[in-house]
Order: structure tokens, then C-alpha cells, then sequence
């Protein structure tokens, strides 16, 4: 699903130029539930950003869902990410001026979806995530818990190949983050490859496979599922 | 298109969008409305004076200290003129057009005080007056040198009884008629008013005060010199001989009549520049004010939008990681715009017609034109666009990284 061979990237600025990732090379196969974890400015959610296509790299290659996306255009990125792959961030990043229902529709309408098609999935996504009646509420009327799994809902509507999450429990209680937690592994139990950024060890512990991160490259690979 | 969820946005955004709306509906209302006063102004300065060739039609208006023999001093002087080589034509008369001061008098169709009459420009044709102003005859003819008369002041001796007068006039005094050589007139309504017939009408010839109105067309041409001192020479100056015509015209006088004072010499081209002045002033204004207004509101339009594009950062870089290409950035800020600037037009269509309406009745400018509204709308959806181009460009290029940084 997912296969970075030797990805680099760099800051730069006038002054300093930082290598944020040294020759990164993992694989992530379809299905898998993944956490990466590692220290801060270990290179994580650069790793993210590069895996989600939201930023490009220096050198090496990246193949997701078996297509070299080294030399894809902005646009052809932009389209790819909107149909591919679902996002959750740590601090949910719904639109604070749309309610529930347009928040999910967000992606479906870049997608030029049809009206009637884009409102069965958004009712589909919110009812999954037991929000079906809260379609109305501005993010500001929910609490974070609740807000993150409009984030979920969002991520699901697009019927994603591969879901990125980076912290999606940084920002919740550890009653919300096991609700929430227990939601992704229903999702990768359907089918959904998750490539999960995490600094909870706890949370590590119950994917399928860690991806330790350090100084840019991964530093150790859990093997459980690897093979 | 995102129309209904950038409504509901908005909805939550309503200073900002209220301000540009209103900014557009002013602006809108002030400008369509100054476009029309603009072109009233400039046509008003540019209509047809009824004269051939104004640039070289020479006035002078030489103070005649002699009044020993006006009538011969006159004569001599005219002599003189038609003598200059350039000279293709010479009157006397005793007001010019767009002259901005002159005679005039009543007219009506009955000698009775309640009939009604008309207020026109009253000139006295010294010989050869449509000639030299180049006035065409629409019906009958104009005057034979035999018919001009002088008028002494001194004696009141009574005005000639046939005359020339403009087609406007003509309709205004007999409505709802088309011939009119013959037809009686007075001038004035009163019992013992001077009875007047028509032997001629002039197509058009505009009145020393060229009003707005179509009363600067009124007029009225009898065939007399008025010996008085204050008559005005008018020359009509062969094409490129307007510069030496006027000099030799000066020294002519001056050889006639020695030490005899000028109160100016100008062509009815300057005439009418001078006389028109204010309108093409104002006209200037309202440009300054029209641009200066779009100025404003693109200023407006530009601020608001950058600053939305600043707080919306993470927003855009959020919609730009779940799929929004940069097209689709552009296009919702565009989309945004044009629905504010659309509100704010429907407002400003009928600000526009309100303030037309207080224009009308408090300042007499004409009916804003439909075609510029419309123009106006046009303008300010372009502006719109063109203003919000730049800060929707610039959010377009915001990363989609935004949306995993944290501030």
C-alpha cells in the first residue's frame, strides 16, 4: 500500500539547511494498522506530511497503492489525497464556520461528487461514528471527543484506500482517546490500511506493527506482521 | 460550486461581508449615478451651437467712442473687415453665442397677459449674420441686405416686423405645427405688444447663455444694427487664416478708429470653451470621485480578503489536505467575493435609483440611464474579482502542511 525507498528531506532556509528525514524506507502493507512513533523532531510528522502528499521530498522514492507519486503534479497530488487518503489531525481541523455535515462534506465536494451520493455517505460516515443527530452543530457546540470523531467521519466519507492519523488522541481525555482508539482499529478491521504518528506508548502497543522514528530514518522495525 | 456552505460561513463572518457589501452598494450607487451626471454634463458641452466652423468664427467687441455717426463708424468698420485677405464673411451684431451675456425678451402667439409665452435669446442680424455664424435655413429665407434697418436708441423707432427665429422656438410658440413662414407673433403678451412675422427659420443657433435646457435653443434675429457702442464684430475667417485674420482684424479697428478699447477678441470655439468650463469641471470631478470611490472599495475588497486569507491559514491548508486543488482555493475565494459583491449590488441597484430620484428632483439631472446601472454592476463584479484575484492567489499557494502544524 504504501513504499518509501530512501526518501529525503530537507529545510532549508538562508542560514541552516535541517535533514528533517535521512534516507527513509518503509513499507506498509495494505490492511496493516501502523503506528510511527518517535521523539519530538524526530522526523514524524514530516514522515506524515511526505505519506499524505501535503509535502514533496529531495531524493528516493514513494510509491502508494502501487503508484510513483516522486513526480506528480500539485494538482494530480491534490486529486490523489482527496480520493486515497483520510486524514485525522490532533486538533480535529474541522471548519469552525460549517456544521457537522458540511465539515464531512468538505472532501466529497472536491471530489465532484453528486449531491445525492455525497449526502448517502456523509449520513453513512455520521452514523458510524454515532453522530448522525449532531449534523447540525457548529465544532464549537461539541466536545473534543465528539469532535474528533466528526474528523473520523470526514476521513471515512471519501472511502479512503489508506487513513493517516498524526496524535488523533493528543488532544482528548483517556476515556475520548480509547473511544476514539477503539473506532480506528473497528475502521482497519474493515478493510482500511492506518498509518497512526503517536507519542502513546499504550496506544503503540495495539496496532499491528511500531515504526520507530529517529534523526530521520527509522531506527527499528517491528516485525510482527512485517512478513 | 460551494455557494451554500460559503453562506453558511458568511453567516458566521457578517461584519466583514456586511462592510464590503455596503462599501459595493455605495460605491455602486455613487458611481453609476456620477457616470450619468458625467455624460449629461459633456453632452451638454458639446451640443450643436447650430454654427459652421466655430474655430473661425473671430468676435470682437470694440467700445465705439465715436457717437458723432455710429452708423457710419460701423459701416467703415465692417469695410475694413471684409477688406482683411483670410475674411470670408463679416456681420455686426449684438450678442454672441455662448457669450454667456446678451438680450433677450418674451414672445408669445396673442396679445393677451394670461397666454403663454417663451423667454428667447434676442440677436440683431447687421447684414449677412447667417453667413458669417454659418446658421442654415430650414424654411424661408434669411434676410436681404435691402431689409437691414438701424435701430437708434435715441429715437425708440420700432423694430422691424419681419424676422428669422430657431425651429425650437418655433415649435414652442406654434406646438403641434410644422410650416411657420407667415405666421404672426409678439413680442410680449401685453395688448399693445409688437406684432412680429415670420420670414424665416433658422435649423439652430444657441443663445449667449446656452442653457442646459432646450430654451438655448430660442431665439430670435431681426434684421437691425443697434447703434450702440457696445456691438460685437464677427468675422468668419477663411480655414488657416484664423491666426492672421485676428491680428489684422485688431489693427483694422484700430486704424478706424483710433485709441478705441477691445474688450476681447475670441473665437465661438473659445466661447464655448469658456462658457462650458464648469460642466467639463464638474465632469472631471466625478471622474476623480468615481475612481477614487473604486479605489476605496478595491482597497477594501483586497484588505478584507488578505486578511481573511491570513486567518484562514490553517483553515485553507486543511482544505487543501482532504483534496482542494488550487483552482478549487481560488475558486471559493472567488465564489465568496462574488456573492458579497452580489448582495451588495442587489443593495446598491436600488441605492442607485434612490439617490437618482433625490438627483432628479433636488439637482434636475436626467434619469439614470439603465445601460449604466447595468455598466456599473459589470464594473463592480469585475472589480470584485480583479481585487480578490491577488489574496485568493496567494492563499491558493499556502501548503497543505499547514494542516499538521500546530499553530
Amino acid at each position: 500500500m504504501l513504499q518509501m525507498d530512501g526518501v529525503q528531506k530537507i529545510y532549508r532556509t538562508d542560514l541552516v539547511q535541517t535533514y528533517a528525514l535521512r534516507s527513509l524506507s518503509l513499507r506498509v502493507a495494505e490492511g496493516e494498522f501502523v503506528a510511527v512513533t518517535g521523539p519530538s523532531g524526530s522526523g514524524k510528522t514530516t514522515f506524515l506530511n511526505i505519506a499524505g502528499l501535503l509535502e514533496t521530498f529531495e531524493a528516493g522514492s514513494y510509491r502508494l497503492d502501487g503508484e510513483d507519486v516522486s513526480k506528480l503534479s500539485d494538482h494530480a497530488r491534490s486529486r490523489l489525497r482527496n480520493v486515497k487518503i483520510g486524514f485525522i489531525f490532533q486538533s480535529f481541523n474541522l471548519i469552525p464556520d460549517l456544521n457537522v455535515y458540511d465539515n464531512v462534506d468538505v472532501p466529497l465536494r472536491y471530489r465532484g461528487m453528486a449531491g445525492s451520493e455525497r449526502k448517502r455517505r456523509i449520513t453513512e460516515a455520521l452514523e458510524r461514528v454515532g453522530l448522525a443527530s449532531r449534523h447540525q452543530h457548529l465544532p464549537s457546540q461539541l466536545s473534543g471527543g465528539q469532535q474528533q470523531r466528526v474528523a473520523i467521519a470526514r476521513a471515512l466519507a471519501g472511502s479512503p484506500r489508506i487513513l493517516l492519523a498524526d496524535e488523533p488522541t493528543g488532544n482528548l481525555d483517556s476515556l475520548m482517546a480509547r473511544e476514539v482508539m477503539n473506532m480506528l482499529e473497528e475502521i482497519n478491521t474493515q478493510g482500511t490500511t492506518i498509518v497512526m504518528v503517536t507519542h502513546d506508548p499504550e496506544l503503540a502497543r495495539r496496532v499491528h506493527r511500531n515504526i520507530h522514528v529517529m534523526d530521520g530514518q527509522v531506527s527499528d522495525l517491528d516485525q510482527r506482521l512485517a512478513a | 460550486m460551494e455557494i451554500r456552505p460559503i453562506l453558511s460561513a458568511l453567516r458566521h463572518n457578517m461584519t466583514g461581508a456586511l462592510l464590503i457589501a455596503t462599501q459595493v452598494a455605495l460605491t455602486l450607487a455613487i458611481i453609476s449615478n456620477s457616470a450619468s451626471v458625467i455624460r449629461d454634463r459633456l453632452a451638454v458641452a458639446q451640443r450643436d451651437s447650430g454654427i459652421d466652423a466655430e474655430s473661425r468664427i473671430i468676435t470682437q467687441r470694440p467700445i465705439l467712442f465715436s457717437q458723432i455717426d455710429l452708423a457710419n463708424l460701423i459701416q467703415t468698420d465692417l469695410d475694413a473687415l471684409r477688406a482683411i485677405p483670410g475674411v470670408e464673411s463679416v456681420t455686426i451684431t449684438n450678442q454672441v453665442p455662448m457669450g454667456r451675456s446678451g438680450w433677450s425678451s418674451t414672445f408669445a402667439t396673442e396679445r393677451v397677459p394670461t397666454a403663454p409665452s417663451q423667454s428667447a435669446g434676442l440677436y440683431f442680424d447687421g447684414g449677412r449674420l447667417l453667413e458669417t455664424f454659418g446658421l442654415k435655413i430650414v424654411e424661408g429665407r434669411g434676410f436681404r441686405d435691402d431689409e437691414i434697418v438701424n435701430i437708434d436708441p435715441k429715437v425708440q423707432n420700432p423694430p422691424p416686423n419681419g424676422v428669422l427665429l430657431t425651429r425650437r422656438l418655433a415649435e414652442a410658440l406654434f406646438p403641434g405645427q410644422s410650416q411657420f413662414v407667415g405666421r404672426i407673433f409678439y413680442q410680449g403678451n401685453s395688448p399693445d405688444a409688437e406684432e412680429m412675422r415670420i420670414v424665416g427659420v433658422i435649423e439652430r443657433f444657441t443663445t449667449p447663455w446656452a442653457q442646459t435646457g432646450p430654451d438655448n435653443e430660442y431665439a430670435v434675429v431681426f434684421p437691425a444694427r443697434y447703434l450702440n457702442p457696445f456691438n460685437h464684430y464677427v468675422v468668419r475667417a477663411a480655414p488657416g487664416a484664423e491666426a492672421e485674420v485676428r491680428k489684422a482684424m485688431e489693427a483694422a479697428l484700430e486704424k478706424n478708429e483710433p485709441g478705441r478699447v477691445s474688450v476681447g477678441q475670441y473665437s465661438v470655439q473659445e466661447m464655448r470653451d469658456r462658457r462650458y468650463r464648469g460642466e467639463r469641471a464638474l465632469a472631471w470631478l466625478l471622474v476623480s470621485v468615481t475612481v477614487f470611490l473604486l479605489g476605496v472599495t478595491a482597497s477594501g475588497i483586497v484588505g478584507m480578503a488578505s486578511l481573511w486569507v491570513n486567518l484562514r491559514r490553517k483553515q485553507i491548508g486543511v482544505r487543501r489536505a482532504l483534496g482542494a486543488t488550487r483552482g478549487d482555493i481560488v475558486r471559493y475565494f472567488l465564489t465568496e467575493n462574488l456573492l458579497i459583491t452580489s448582495a451588495g449590488i442587489a443593495i446598491g441597484v436600488l441605492a442607485a435609483w434612490g439617490l437618482n430620484g433625490v438627483l432628479m428632483s433636488e439637482l434636475s439631472v436626467p434619469r439614470l440611464p439603465l445601460d449604466y446601472l447595468l455598466v456599473g454592476v459589470l464594473l463592480m463584479l469585475l472589480l470584485g474579482v480583479i481585487a480578490v484575484l491577488g489574496p485568493a492567489l496567494r492563499a491558493a499557494q499556502l501548503s497543505p502542511a499547514l494542516a499538521t502544524r500546530s499553530v
